[in-house]
């Protein structure tokens, strides 16, 4: 499995987020990587029913169940630091039966949409983060494929996306910190996905700071 | 005066000895005879077996003495023959038809370029040895008398001796597996697996390396029959690059006499990879160069380098 790293793009001062997107696939194509097709993650969240809840004040977990395009056969559950459940394209089915259980939470889905660039070894994928019609932010994977322990390559992945991210490049994801010598795989990559998407729609109330 | 006189006596007993061999086949053939006609025609059955028992002791009797002959005659054959300073081949000389079958000049004129082309070959390994790496000379942890010195048949060393030097190395390194087979006869193959980070696979001839492969920890090595594939590449350019530099590493580490040391100096070269996504150049400071890490490793030092970083 190869290792990737999700982090997310603040929109430059000034710009909206399609020129932003355009402005760093612009860098990416100076840098000399090509294109190689499009990508989309998408999110959608449930919470548990208020039927199956305790009496005791109990709060429900939620649940967010996940696609990638990278994965066309598969689909992702997880819980928000829990467990994380690699299932077919069936479960989403499944899902619909156990509307008493786990209902979903309006208006909750959130995608990303974009190209996929390969420079040398690493695959970037810039997207555009939308919830419903509206763009909310930039969404920056980049993945190396050589290296299987994340922990290995951060400082090599950490100077890559310096080179066009320029100084808006993340901390390292806990992935890449925590978990010692394991093989990176797929669940990873959508840990961090929904951690980006959880921090984007956060951002809701605030207002963007350099949307005029 | 020894040498000419002692084959002149050879002759003579040469000449009786192959008489005595004529006479002693023909004897045999007489029992046989005596044996295939069986018993003849005479007047009672008394007589007839009696006449075939006399035939057939005189034949043995015959044969026996024959063989004894040819005895006497074989020892004073042999005996001079075994001190020929050169053998059998010695025996080329006596060869009268010198004009027609020239084996024995020939003979001796390869025997000296042969051992012309041994201290020839002597001389320029001892050049070649000073100028060779201290590192690889000096990690020559066996004593010198164990050292196997000067071996001209260094193809046909024994698989065990490889499987013994291989598991050496493999024990020397944790952090580094080797697992070797032999797919293809007594050429043994090598996977070697650096921690998580690449695979090698290097085919060997005897103890000399004669190809590597590098690819990712997480690359199929195998083709589909099953077998260790030595042809493909590695799907990134970075163990591309990485393969390259085995390749020179393989016609630098070069060391006629003693091809373990060459197995071992590689190994410990190939073993400063497990850093290859974790150390930065050692020139620029940088990790990336063009989007590769620094994928070549100083033969002396083991630092990294990128490949346009090095001097
Ligand atoms: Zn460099």
């Amino acid at each position: 499995m190869n290792i990737k790293n999700v982090s997310q793009m603040p929109v430059a001062e000034g710009k909206s987020v399609q020129q932003t997107v355009e402005l760093l696939t612009r860098k990416l194509e100076v840098l000399g990587a090509e294109k190689q097709g499009t990508f989309c993650v998408d999110c959608e969240t449930y919470h548990t029913a208020a039927s199956t809840l305790g009496s005791q004040g109990q709060t429900g977990k939620l649940m967010y169940v996940m696609h990638n395009s990278e994965y066309p056969l598969s689909c992702f559950a997880l819980f928000e630091n829990g467990p994380c459940l690699i299932a077919d394209t069936n479960f989403d089915v499944l899902m619909v039966k156990l509307k008493g259980f786990f209902q979903s939470a309006k208006a909750s889905k959130i995608e990303t949409r974009g190209t996929r660039y390969q420079y040398c070894d690493f695959l970037v994928k810039v997207g555009t983060v939308t919830m419903g019609p509206s763009a909310r932010g930039i969404s920056v994977e980049v993945e190396y494929g050589p290296c299987v322990v994340a922990s290995d390559c951060w400082s090599l992945l950490l100077e890559f996306l310096q080179s066009f991210l320029g100084s808006h490049t993340p901390g390292a994801p806990a992935v890449f910190g925590s978990r010692h010598d394991t093989v990176y795989g797929p669940a990873d990559t959508m840990v961090q996905y929904m951690e980006l998407f959880n921090k984007i729609r956060k951002q809701q109330q605030v207002p963007v700071a350099g949307i005029r | 005066m020894a040498g000419p006189l002692s084959v002149g006596v050879n002759l003579e007993a040469f000449s009786q000895a192959i008489g005595a061999i004529q006479a002693l086949r023909s004897s045999v053939s007489r029992v046989f005879d005596c044996l295939g006609d069986g018993l003849r025609n005479r007047e009672t059955l008394e007589g007839r077996e009696k006449a075939f028992i006399a035939r057939f002791r005189d034949n043995l009797h015959s044969v026996h003495r024959d063989l004894h002959e040819l005895e006497r005659l074989s020892n004073l054959v042999c005996k001079p023959l075994e001190n020929h300073p050169l053998h059998n081949s010695g025996l080329l000389s006596l060869d009268p038809a010198q004009d027609k079958t020239p084996l024995y000049s020939q003979l001796l004129q390869a025997y000296k370029w042969s051992s012309k082309l041994q201290c020839h070959a002597g001389l320029a390994a001892g050049l070649l040895n000073q100028q060779s790496l201290k590192r690889s000379a000096n990690q020559m942890g066996a004593p010198a008398k164990r050292r196997p010195k000067a071996q001209p048949t260094m193809l046909l060393l024994p698989p065990q001796y490889v499987d013994d030097v291989i598991s050496r190395i493999d024990r020397m390194f944790p952090e580094m597996s080797i697992q070797l087979s032999r797919p293809n006869g007594t050429s043994a193959m090598l996977l070697v697996t650096l921690g998580k980070v690449l695979k090698a696979i290097v085919v060997l001839r005897s103890l000399f390396i004669d190809r590597t492969i590098v690819k990712g920890y997480n690359e199929n090595v195998y083709t589909e029959g099953g077998k260790l594939d030595i042809w493909s590449k590695s799907n990134y350019q970075v163990f591309r690059k990485v393969t390259d530099h085995a390749t020179t590493a393989l016609l630098h580490y070069q060391l006629p006499q003693m091809p373990h040391v060459v197995v071992r100096s590689f190994m410990t070269w190939l073993r400063s990879y497990i850093k290859l996504f974790q150390a930065p150049c050692q020139r620029c400071g940088k990790f990336l160069w063009d989007g590769l890490p620094p994928t070549w490793r100083d033969f002396r030092t083991l630092e990294a380098f990128h490949d346009t970083c090095r001097q």
